[in-house]
């Protein structure tokens, strides 16, 4: 095989690839707090024989591999739910959740209150407050959580605020290098811990951080992939073609 | 190629958002009913490259790695237990709600159920019971041609029987709490069952621990906002169209890939 149908397979694996990130957006459309991802390509020279000494050197060949890919954290549309225990988080910061595998980050607000009174995640993962779960008692009404998260809830009869807890919010200086985990769920490798975070993040009661997927762009993204990838599948027809061989044999001598 | 699966998740999940939007809307006039919201999270992750590690011998490390999503999926459909609005009906035996708690009722098999809807009537012997027929707990029987039927805030019934004019204390209706409300069985009828999840009722009276008070002559609406179930419908229709895409993408990609073989 001749190194343009290499080059050319490079670009439809790396394609698919792509693909398969777009298409992971797109399902994840309505998913709270899902971060979008991209993936990034590079030219990759193949270390190949060749020979620089001739007066036209051979040109090196270029292979196109996906280096990485990325996510993007900004800000997800803040949708108002009205539900007191949904949060979403306005700034750089993600909820610390414990998991029996350990903690872990999230940004999906929707909590829940489970058996035992904790706040947990909708899949049960305990959610982390300044000083251990943040537990309610029976008797407990008008859930309020204020901007920097403090907790506190009206006692039974009595108009006295009592406090539960406070979120534990958490800011990483390069989240690029969380992990994804699934479940709207990230992890720290060693290495990078988590600061907590400063004053300006700010948390919202009653809404919900929708995903910031970008319906039109990933559409967009797909259709090119798409056209890309019959563009490619053609020239690596034409390459095959017999037709171009006889042609090339046919020349003059 | 894995987009085709990944966008059968993202359809499937909404046709499943779709469905819950169709029951909320369904139950848009229904005495008490709670709303239900589809929550997703993202599926397992393929770590093509994973970040951390080391990208040469010098300790250089990927600051950013490959992370392939595999779709999406359902993790729950909880209900939001948010106050509906109440409504005047002038009819005594409608008792509503405001605040946590629910009416604790007993089903023909002896277990007990929770509703928030209190359209309640009398059956042949007087008791209190559902629109199904079952009892309100405690039961309630209401003397023949008593008149002045009354239930104040904190629950109590009194009635004032023929031949009187002091009213007498028929029985305390019970509201019941739980401290994970969303974690209650939906029965259908209005009813909820006890779960692991919900924790144990709490027994107790209306304004007491933190229970709500009954308000007479009322009845407490669904509350499901129409505003918010359509533009959800229309959200997840147009996620549920981007997903088909999806797929006609990928199949046209796979054809030409096929187209390549002669």
């Amino acid at each position: 095989m001749d190194n343009a149908f290499l080059v050319s397979m490079s670009r439809q694996v790396a394609l698919e690839r792509q693909l398969d990130i777009v298409s992971n957006n797109i399902a994840n459309l309505n998913t709270a707090g899902f971060k979008a991802t991209s993936a990034v390509f590079s030219e990759y020279m193949a270390s190949s024989a060749r020979e620089n000494d001739f007066a036209p050197a051979d040109a090196p060949v270029h292979f196109v591999i996906d280096r990485t890919a990325y996510r993007n954290f900004s800000q997800g549309p803040v949708q108002q739910t009205g539900n007191p225990l949904d949060v979403a988080i306005n700034g750089d910061a993600f909820l610390s959740v414990q998991t029996p595998a350990g903690e872990r980050f999230t940004r999906a607000g929707t909590l829940q209150i489970n058996a035992a009174g904790q706040l947990v995640t909708p899949e049960g993962a305990i959610v982390n407050g300044d000083n251990g779960p943040i537990i309610f008692q029976t008797t407990d009404r008008s859930i309020s959580i204020s901007a920097d998260g403090r907790i506190s809830v009206l006692e039974g009869l009595t108009n006295v605020e009592s406090l539960r807890g406070k979120l534990r919010l958490v800011t990483f200086a390069r989240p690029q290098q969380l992990q994804s985990e699934g479940s709207n769920l990230f992890s720290a490798p060693a290495g990078t811990a988590g600061q907590p975070a400063t004053a300006a993040v700010s948390v919202i009661q009653g809404a919900v951080e929708g995903s910031n997927v970008n319906g039109v762009a990933e559409m967009t993204r797909m259709i090119e992939i798409n056209r890309t990838y019959s563009m490619i599948a053609n020239l690596m027809q034409t390459q095959s073609d017999p037709k171009n061989l006889d042609t090339l044999s046919a020349l003059p001598s | 190629m894995n987009a085709l699966q990944t966008a059968a998740t993202g359809m499937a999940a909404q046709d499943l958002h779709v469905q819950v939007i169709s029951n909320n809307i369904a139950n848009m006039a229904t005495t008490g009913y709670k709303r239900q919201r589809a929550e997703f999270a993202d599926l397992l992750y393929e770590h093509v490259r994973r970040i951390g590690t080391q990208s040469s011998d010098q300790g250089n490390i990927l600051p950013v790695g490959i992370d392939l999503g595999s779709g999406v999926k359902t993790v729950g459909t909880p209900r939001i237990m948010t106050q509906g609005s109440l409504t005047q009906t002038g009819n005594a035996f409608d008792l509503a709600i405001t605040g946590e708690g629910f009416f604790k009722i007993q089903l023909p098999d002896g277990t007990f159920s929770y509703t928030r809807d209190g359209s309640f009537m009398l059956d042949g012997t007087g008791r209190m019971v559902t629109p199904q027929g079952y009892v309100v707990q405690p039961t309630i029987t209401v003397p023949q041609n008593a008149t002045g039927f009354t239930v104040n805030q904190q629950g109590q019934v009194s009635v004032i029987p023929v031949g009187s004019t002091t009213p007498t204390t028929l029985g305390q209706l019970i509201i019941t709490r739980f401290i994970n409300q969303a974690g209650l069985l939906s029965t259908g009828d209005n009813l909820f069952q006890e779960t692991p999840a919900s924790g144990q009722p709490q027994d107790g009276l209306g304004g007491t621990n933190g229970a709500g008070t009954i308000q007479q002559a009322s009845l407490e609406q669904s509350n499901v906002d129409s505003v918010t179930e359509i533009s959800d419908l229309i959200a997840a229709q147009r996620a549920y169209e981007m997903n088909a895409k999806v797929v006609t993408a990928a199949d046209q990609m796979l054809s030409a890939l096929i187209a390549l073989q002669r």
